[in-house]
């Protein structure tokens, strides 16, 4: 037989720069780790195995994670798997221990991202290590540079102004100021956004996310054996990832997020979902840059193509709307690198648990949709459907 | 404010990577002025650079064709701000889609005019025809094409 998985715990740790921040990585770990722990009122001993994240190379070290675990403080048994994906590290972690629980060998298994860019001095330099060699490293491409790509051909095929991609930042801001664990929680203004430092046309600096430093962690458990745990499990409904070519170059189409499409169809279709606009109480989304929340709505046809910003600036994406979308902030906002890739996840399995940082909790939220992307041009998503499971021994 | 306290962690690593059977073809070629794709047998997609496989078929790539140096610029970026080891900003990269290829060839493009930051996407609109401009020296790597630049005709 097999298993239902559910998020029984989550903990987030407040972000801050790298300049601020005066804990080392595996001390942020440490406090994430017992966050969920609390959080689902358990304790280390319950565990059976532990997924954890790194990115060879932008944390200075190799297999970094291994070393980490043990700094944690949860025994000498304990099982690691550890996951290295790049980008889509923090979002395949969930995917992973999900399938552990899933198949019936584990029971309750920790997901852990730390903060994965802090120490790097120059972010850049260390992303274009990670770009395709032989072919595409040479010509000198950051993430900014690769992510101002898809901002260029979707601005071009549906004619938006530098101004439309403002509205999409000013948004984010708006509501990182009210999300207790955001990194960057000031508002700011369109003219701000567009006249802000040019980084890759078409994105300035304030389109672009920042380097954050700080941890997420979730406890991915056995549905139906939660007995003595203090929370509400917010069922793994559905879940998927799907991959691009690994060269940029192998993109069909810069203007659409087709890879994400394709994945949106499948796992929809596991979870039923037949009218997504209709269907999700809330939206996490991986959008660090300021095109990419609109196209991701889009691909996951939650927006006409096109109508991505359209959505945004009608507010129905804003808590309250129609779609709250991101009201962590999003990645925009904070970005801690596995962290923050995970930070979607657990940010929409607490929405549905109930338990989401009360300024952004979407009130009586049901059913999320959260989404993990990574890879020098995005090549590589993941996605998956949480939904409230209420006990059945309250 | 309490300064945080780190300490310096410096990586100096050198390395070779093996270019393989098809990598190699295709370097040699462009030290010959060539620009050598191969096709999926299965769904005739041309791919540039070549791939041993199809990534969506996955067949055996068989047939190389050699592509003419122009196509169409469907995407590109101004780099305002570069990073260290990198090239000196601005510079401009764009994704050609080379005539007859199914792919995109990532490379640097030329021929813009950096003082009108806001002209840049009326200066080389999706669908601009450009042109490889070969490097003088060439080794076999992909900077063996300088850069793609404008081919008004």
């Amino acid at each position: 037989m097999s298993y239902r998985a559910a998020v029984v715990g989550a903990g987030i740790t407040d972000a801050t720069s790298p300049r601020k921040q005066q804990l080392s990585a595996v001390e942020l770990c440490q406090q994430a780790t017992w966050a969920a722990l609390d959080h689902a009122g358990t304790t280390p001993d319950t565990l059976d195995g532990i997924v954890v994240g790194n990115i060879d190379g932008f944390e200075g070290t190799v297999l970094g994670a291994r070393n980490l675990t043990r700094a944690l403080g949860l025994g000498a048994d304990l099982p690691v798997t550890i996951i290295n994906t790049g980008g889509t590290t923090g979002g395949n972690l969930m995917q992973v221990a999900a399938r552990m629980v899933r198949s019936g060998s584990h029971a309750r298994v920790l997901c852990l991202g730390g903060p994965t860019f802090f120490g790097v001095r120059d972010l850049q330099s260390a992303i274009n290590t990670n770009s395709p060699m032989i072919i595409e490293q040479p010509l000198g491409m950051g993430a900014y540079h690769m992510g101002a790509f898809a901002a260029n051909a979707y601005r071009q095929r549906y004619g938006l102004t530098p101004e439309d991609l403002a509205a999409v930042v000013v948004a984010d801001h708006e509501k990182a100021s009210r999300n207790p664990h955001a990194h960057l929680r000031y508002t700011v203004t369109e003219d701000e956004v567009v006249n802000g430092r040019p980084l890759s046309s078409p994105l300035t600096q304030p389109m672009v996310c920042p380097v954050s430093a700080a941890a997420v962690a979730m406890i991915v458990a056995d549905a139906d054996d939660v007995d003595g745990l203090r929370s509400t499990p917010a069922l793994i409904r559905a879940m998927g990832m799907s991959s691009d070519p690994y060269l940029g170059g192998g993109k069909g189409d810069f203007a659409e997020m087709q890879n994400l499409a394709t994945l949106a169809r499948r796992v929809y279709a596991l979870a039923d979902v037949r009218d997504p606009a209709a269907e999700f109480d809330v939206v996490e989304i991986f959008a660090p840059y300021a095109h990419m929340q609109p196209m991701q709505l889009e691909a996951l046809q939650l927006a006409p193509p096109g109508g991505g910003v359209e959505l945004i600036r009608s507010g129905a994406t804003s808590a309250g709307g129609s779609l709250p979308t991101n009201l962590s902030g999003g990645p925009k906002c904070t970005n801690a690198g596995v962290a923050g890739e995970l930070a979607p996840y657990a940010y929409a399995a607490l929405q549905v648990m109930g338990a989401a940082p009360e300024p952004i909790q979407v009130p009586g939220a049901r059913r999320a949709l959260a989404h993990g992307t990574g890879g020098t041009f995005f090549q590589f998503e993941n996605l998956a459907i949480f939904e409230a499971l209420p006990r059945s021994d309250r | 404010m309490t300064t945080t306290p780190t300490q310096a962690v410096h990586w100096d690593l050198h390395y070779d990577i093996h270019l393989g059977a098809t990598w190699s073809r295709f370097m040699d070629g462009l030290r010959d002025q060539k620009i050598l794709a191969n096709v999926c047998p299965a769904c005739d997609r041309v791919f540039v650079p070549p791939q041993a496989y199809c990534e969506s078929c996955f067949e055996r790539t068989d047939r190389w064709v050699e592509l003419p140096p122009e196509g169409s610029l469907e995407v590109f970026t101004v780099a305002w701000h570069g990073f260290r080891g990198g090239p000196t900003p601005p510079y401009a990269i764009g994704g050609v889609r080379l005539d007859g290829a199914s792919t995109l060839l990532m490379h640097w493009v030329i021929g813009l005019d950096f003082t009108e930051p806001a002209t840049l996407l009326a200066q080389l609109p999706a669908g601009s025809r450009v042109r490889a401009v070969w490097a003088p020296q060439r080794s076999g790597q992909i900077l063996d094409i300088a850069h793609f630049e404008p081919a008004r005709d």
